[in-house]
């Protein structure tokens, strides 16, 4: 891979072997190869069940890979082999290198979304001042309505909430992001302010390996389309040749 | 009887106690002395009063006096009061020590809920006899506990009681036994003397022996030993007053005053130490 | 830079072990999640815990999850110093830059830490505070074994800590006992920093409250984390629990660590038959 790598997928395997089901395996990822690079925007695609969220959560290890190689490339072109990397370490990788934006806010209900967003970027070595003018910015971007910025999130709808999540996972952003489904609740409005962020994100260098259930996000961000298929990529390439493809699929 | 010297010494019987019983005592005396403020267990023996009654400050004085000594007793600041009178009786009838109400001629001054406002000198040895010597007893009943507590030096309950007694009555509202760190080590109860006499025994020039009776145990102020109370930085450490009580028959405004209730209502004050009173009267009789 | 050597940990704690009765390697080896007991058959011994290890650095929380006979109780009064245990190694990084190492200190020194260095939250409040007394007395008994003796200060102090666990202020002069659960849990809190700790252990601190109060205490623990930078230990039987307050958890059963990993990887992808069986009940 170049020296621009910033995520090389090798060989990847996720079986889950379900022990209270008579043992039974069940394969989610079966030999994946990938490579992301400094500023580019991979969006995988595929039906449900493709392997697409497993590979995320492998990279990001909410799932453990059962064999293959996850490497992170950081800025001084350190490897981090993030699958055979300890717990604590992983924990330090999640702060600052790599981030992970569900569909879903995952947050104590008591907290306010400045508060969210604003510790996403202190974990991510922004200084408090700092982070705090960046999480306003961020909520400001993302049409968050100014009276919500200091309620609790508990009050919030679906759509603010997914917003407030997608503040805290690009504010100070990561070298890589891993994006599940970021903006499926947001109307149009919103949506479209959501993925002028995402963007963003690309111009600023960070990698981006994202899941979106539509194809107009992915024509939106996306340098190279991967297809998945049975836990394995079945095509990879630039997003006019892919897409269209997928159209005359869906069609 | 004034120096470990003489403590050591040996001593036959007296009447009350055989010389056993006096050697067992002394040596608690002397292990007391050894470690200021330490409650040390003793054998108490069976005495002609009641345990209660003085008896844990009638051993200790028993172990002590002989024929040459000079004896005041006194009961609440007075010669007179009837446990003071039996008792004084009997330490003279065992030892054959003489008497008197005055302090200076005293070699041994046994008291219950008083130091003589006259000053003690070195030389002189104060026995106070002691119903409850336990100073945490009020915020930990668990012996073994307490034991740790002593030995560690962790009084942080005690502190806390006192936060506690601060913060509920707006001030230290604890009157007799008030707790004091003896040496910078061990917190003993000043029981029962109130809190006027405390300022007394820091640095007190005077040996001055605690026995409790019915507990069984001796503890020890040694002469020039700093004894402190228990107070917070910012919350001084402050003896009863009442303002413009005077004693009635000497006018002292500055010793320990009790107070009687007046037939016609309100009260009146009088010295608690009375034979330092009576000196006062005589010394303005005569001016 | 890529440096991503973690900090030293605060609390370690290496092949921690604990029997009741005598031990061979035979008792040792019939005991466990494969031999699904910790009460070996032939000699009665029981091996409370055994081969335990793992360490939390400060600002970091770890979850210790199991049922009631797993070993984590075993564990946790190990690291507070309660029990003995029977071999095995835990060492504390105290606030000064010394190491205390537990397992070898004497009693008095064990209080001495748990008044400076290293506090428990109970799960039972009435085990951490004397509730015939004030909220503010409660956490002046903490102030003054560690030396406290001005009042002014440790009113200053007490309020400042009430004040930041959410324990109202006109409360602070009531014995503890007329507070609810979810207050006394508070102020067990406010207690438990008085000191400013280097380790913290959390006995199931929620426990007992009503799902609502459970919530504002485990958001309040969360943020005090976070805020005092403290190497916590959580030890809970629920996953919400540990979910929110933890970055990285040890499953054990009859004894043994039988997983241990990220939070969020031991809920999504628990590897061990006995956490898939806790995970699927709590999920259920």
């Amino acid at each position: 891979m170049s020296s621009q790598s910033v995520l090389d997928v090798v060989q990847l395997h996720k079986s889950f072997v379900l022990h209270n089901i008579d043992g039974r395996r069940v394969d989610a990822l079966t030999g994946v190869d990938l490579h992301v690079n400094v500023g580019e925007h991979v969006a995988l695609a595929g039906s449900s069940g493709a392997g697409k969220s497993s590979l995320l959560k492998c990279i990001y290890r909410t799932y453990t890979p059962t064999s293959g190689d996850v490497i992170l490339t950081d800025t001084d072109g350190t490897r981090l082999a993030l699958s055979a990397l300890g717990e604590r370490e992983m924990v330090m990788v999640r702060g600052r290198r790599l981030g992970y934006v569900s569909q879903f806010l995952r947050a104590q209900p008591r907290r306010t979304p400045m508060d969210i967003v604003t510790a996403a970027g202190i974990l991510r070595g922004t200084d408090v001042t700092t982070a705090r003018v960046l999480a306003m910015e961020a909520l400001d971007r993302l049409r968050l309505d100014k009276g919500l910025w200091d309620v609790h999130t508990s009050v919030l709808s679906g759509g603010e909430r997914q917003r407030v999540n997608l503040a805290a996972g690009t504010i100070s952003p990561p070298r890589l992001l891993l994006l599940d489904e970021p903006v499926s609740a947001l109307d149009p409005a919103n949506r479209t302010a959501a993925l002028d962020v995402i963007a963003d994100l690309s111009a600023q260098g960070v990698a981006v390996l994202s899941v979106f259930h539509d194809l107009e996000a992915m024509e939106r961000l996306a340098s190279r389309i991967v297809v998945m298929r049975d836990g394995r990529i079945e095509s990879d390439g630039p997003p006019i040749e892919i897409l269209s493809t997928l159209r005359a699929v869906a069609r | 009887m004034s120096t470990v010297r003489d403590l050591v010494a040996t001593r036959r019987d007296n009447a009350v106690m055989d010389a056993g019983a006096v050697r067992a005592i002394r040596r608690a005396i002397l292990t007391a002395i050894a470690v200021p403020g330490y409650q040390v267990p003793f054998g108490s023996r069976e005495m002609p009063v009641a345990r209660g009654w003085g008896s844990g400050g009638l051993q200790v004085t028993m172990a002590l006096v002989g024929s040459a000594d000079v004896v005041k007793v006194i009961d609440q600041g007075d010669d007179e009061g009837v446990n003071a009178v039996n008792l004084r009786r009997l330490i003279l009838r065992a030892s054959g020590a003489t008497e008197t109400d005055d302090v200076s001629e005293s070699t041994i001054v046994q008291t219950r809920h008083r130091i003589p406002e006259a000053g003690m000198v070195d030389g002189q040895i104060l026995v106070l006899q002691v119903p409850e010597p336990e100073p945490l007893r009020g915020v930990e009943r668990d012996t073994r506990e307490l034991e740790r507590m002593h030995a560690e030096a962790d009084y942080a309950k005690m502190w806390v009681s006192l936060y506690e007694d601060r913060v509920r009555n707006g001030m230290i509202t604890r009157t007799t036994g008030y707790p004091c760190v003896v040496a910078g080590r061990y917190v003993i109860s000043t029981t029962p003397i109130p809190r006027w006499d405390v300022p007394a025994l820091h640095r007190a020039p005077y040996l001055a022996l605690f026995g409790a009776g019915r507990a069984k145990r001796i503890y020890a102020i040694p002469p020039d030993t700093t004894v402190e109370p228990m107070t917070f930085e910012d919350v001084p450490f402050e003896v009863e007053f009442t303002p413009g009580a005077r004693c009635r028959h000497c006018g002292s405004d500055d010793s320990y005053l009790v107070s009687t209730p007046r037939e016609e209502g309100g009260e009146t004050w009088a010295c608690s130490d009375t034979s330092w009173c009576r000196a006062r009267r005589h010394q303005r009789g005569a001016q | 830079m890529t440096n991503i050597t973690p900090v030293a940990p605060t609390l370690a704690v290496v092949g921690l072990g604990h029997a009741y009765g005598g031990i061979d390697d035979t008792t040792i080896a019939e005991t466990g999640p494969a031999a699904g007991t910790s009460k070996h058959a032939r000699t009665g011994t029981v091996v409370a815990a055994w081969d335990v290890s793992f360490d939390v650095a400060g600002g970091e929380a770890l979850g210790v999850i199991g049922e009631s006979g797993s070993g984590k109780s075993t564990v946790m009064k190990s690291i507070a110093g309660d029990i003995m245990p029977t071999t095995g190694r835990v060492t504390l990084q105290r606030g000064d830059g010394t190491t205390a190492v537990i397992t070898e200190m004497s009693p008095a020194e064990i209080r001495a830490l748990r008044v400076n260095d290293l506090s428990i939250v109970h799960q039972n409040p009435a085990d951490g505070l004397d509730l015939r007394i004030t909220a503010g007395g409660n956490i002046a008994d903490r102030l003054t074994a560690a030396g406290w003796r001005n009042f002014a200060a440790i009113r200053e102090r007490a309020a400042e800590l009430l004040t930041r666990t959410e324990v109202p202020l006109d409360r602070m002069d009531d014995p503890v006992g007329s507070f609810s659960g979810g207050m006394r849990q508070r102020v067990q809190l406010a207690k438990a920093l008085a000191n400013t700790p280097s380790v913290v252990l959390l006995d199931e601190p929620t426990t007992g409250l009503d799902a609502s109060i459970a919530a504002g205490v485990l958001d309040l623990i969360r943020g005090l984390l976070d805020e005092f930078g403290l190497a916590a230990v959580v030890v809970s039987h629920d996953f919400s629990v540990i979910e929110m307050l933890t970055q990285r958890c040890v499953v054990m059963q009859h004894g043994r660590v039988v997983e241990h990993g990220l939070t969020d990887q031991l809920l999504e992808d628990p590897a061990h038959p006995y956490s898939q069986r806790l995970v699927g009940a709590a999920r259920a």
